[in-house]
């Protein structure tokens, strides 16, 4: 599903944020990255939606190397993917609803569709209360879990979430890590960028360590 | 799907011409200023062109005589254009006719006449012509003719009037389309530039619907779309200006228009011209969203 080869990142010499990645993740499987600050989660994610090139190295994710699809083609890597991003990424003059559902939207799905899935989403994450509310008008947890809500209402084949509990309470952090779960147990593969080993003890799954832009890969649960 | 698109675009485009309202009211009224001036000449250009083509329909030829002309030699005269065949209809104007017609006419002026001790109106002959599709040298021929008289002393042919209001109507098209020309080339830069101020103050959205899977042409269309609007809204509002413009000029210039008021009788754009200054704005406004998307949003 996800393959990455021999992937090299240089953003400033000589630091590597990604040093000779290689890694596959198979269809449906459910991955944890960690690794310390600066370590290269969230360049190794952005890398595998194409935000930032490889300085060297190939991503193929479902048979196609995404480094050779033209920048007017981008859509199509991206629309199978959710995203979750570390600061959330949400247009503050937006409604919630429009928040989540614009990942519809740009797909050309049906009003009375986007409506109801957009409000399936919102109460996977238990917002749906304040789907009429701007984004100023609540928490940063509240906030995180529209940017999750967003990533995971057009039931992505891949979900990339970059540290999604970071701002959540345990209880709501654990019960988001087991709406991934969920997701995953649908077929979707989740790749997870976290810190919070807890959770990663809890629900299981393969863990890549990050350090230095290296990778260590073990098995956990 | 299409339609719920094209909702989507216009209602984005709206909310974002909303959103800074301050730049896009003060562009929109340079851009309708613009098409004021190309407007108003139009306008006048359209103007002048109807009153000589009026003038063409009623071919006249006006012969002065002089004020000493016996009573015996103004009939000669009357008589040698009534025989001719270019003739219609022709009419004696007195001095006294004369002079109470232009007071009629100008009422204002009419004091100037009083303090005057002499009529100073002479004698004419007032001949319509048959046919208005006479060709300029026949006629001129004819007017040579009766010139030979020694008793006519000035002569006026509209034709030559209707050339010279025809070439003018012409000047103000020419005059209209160079400065209108230029303001609108204005207006384009303007456009160009209000959607690059909307692009970078929407480069986060941008980036976000990059990222969630949209195609270039769903974050272009809302820039484009304002774009059009802006233009269109600007040209339609520069014809509302010259429709009032044209519906208060002459109540500004009052009763001294006196006779000149059935003359200058104001003229509104024609349909055509008028739907094709609203698609020539839209047009400008296309282009200029055109141009600066393919400046500063490279995606």
């Amino acid at each position: 599903m996800i393959e990455l080869y021999h992937v090299w990142k240089q953003y400033q010499k000589p630091h590597w944020a990604l040093s000779d990645v290689t890694l596959s993740v198979r269809k449906g499987e459910f991955c944890f990255v960690t690794g310390p600050s600066g370590s290269g989660k969230t360049t190794l994610l952005k890398t595998i939606f194409r935000e930032v090139l490889p300085t060297e190295g190939q991503i193929i994710i479902g048979g196609k190397n995404i480094l050779r699809i033209p920048d007017s083609k981008i859509y199509t890597v991206r629309r199978p993917m959710g995203i979750v991003f570390q600061d959330f990424r949400l247009l503050f003059h937006k409604r919630v609803f429009d928040n989540v559902s614009i990942a519809l939207r740009v797909l050309g799905t049906p009003p009375r569709d986007m409506k109801r899935k957009t409000f399936i989403a919102l109460r996977m994450v238990n917002l749906h209360p304040k789907i009429w509310d701007y984004p100023s008008q609540l928490s940063y947890g509240e906030q995180q879990r529209v940017a999750i809500a967003r990533a995971i209402v057009n039931n992505p084949r891949i979900l990339l979430a970059d540290e999604p509990t970071g701002n959540l309470d345990p209880d709501l952090a654990h019960e988001i890590f087991g709406l991934f779960r969920e997701i995953n147990k649908q077929g979707t593969t989740v790749i997870i960028c976290t810190h919070d080993k807890e959770l990663i003890r809890r629900f299981g799954g393969r863990v890549l360590h990050l350090q230095e832009g290296k990778l260590h890969g073990k098995d956990v649960g | 799907m299409i339609l719920q698109k094209a909702k989507y675009f216009i209602k984005e485009s709206l909310h974002n011409l909303w959103q800074f309202k301050t730049r896009h009211v003060f562009s929109l009224t340079i851009i309708s200023l613009s098409f004021v001036v190309l407007g108003v000449f139009l306008t006048m250009s359209n103007n002048l062109r109807f009153r000589a083509r009026e003038l063409s329909k009623d071919l006249t030829v006006i012969f002065y005589l002089q004020k000493t002309v016996p009573a015996g030699e103004h009939d000669l005269i009357v008589d040698q254009i009534r025989r001719s065949p270019l003739v219609g209809t022709v009419r004696s104007i007195s001095p006294e006719e004369a002079s109470a017609k232009f007071a009629a006419d100008f009422p204002d002026l009419k004091a100037i006449l009083l303090n005057l001790n002499a009529n100073p109106f002479p004698a004419s002959i007032e001949a319509s012509l048959k046919d208005p599709g006479l060709p300029t040298e026949t006629i001129l021929q004819f007017i040579a003719e009766v010139k030979k008289n020694a008793g006519v002393e000035d002569v006026q042919f509209n034709r030559e009037w209707a050339d010279k209001i025809r070439s003018l109507g012409r000047l103000a098209e020419a005059v209209g389309l160079f400065l209108g020309g230029i303001l609108v080339l204005a207006s384009f830069f303007i456009i160009s530039n209000v959607i690059k101020l909307n692009v970078l103050a929407r480069k986060n959205e941008i980036e976000i619907l990059r990222l969630v899977g949209a195609t270039n042409t769903f974050i272009r269309i809302p820039f484009l779309f304002e774009g059009v609007l802006m233009g269109v809204a600007g040209s339609a509002l520069s014809l509302l200006v010259v429709l009032i413009l044209i519906k208060l000029f002459p109540l500004y210039l009052g009763s001294s228009l006196g006779a000149l008021q059935e003359i200058v009788g104001f003229r509104y754009l024609t349909l055509a011209q008028a739907l094709g200054l609203v698609l020539g704005g839209g047009s400008v406004g296309l282009l200029g969203g055109l141009t600066s998307l393919a400046r500063f949003l490279r995606i």
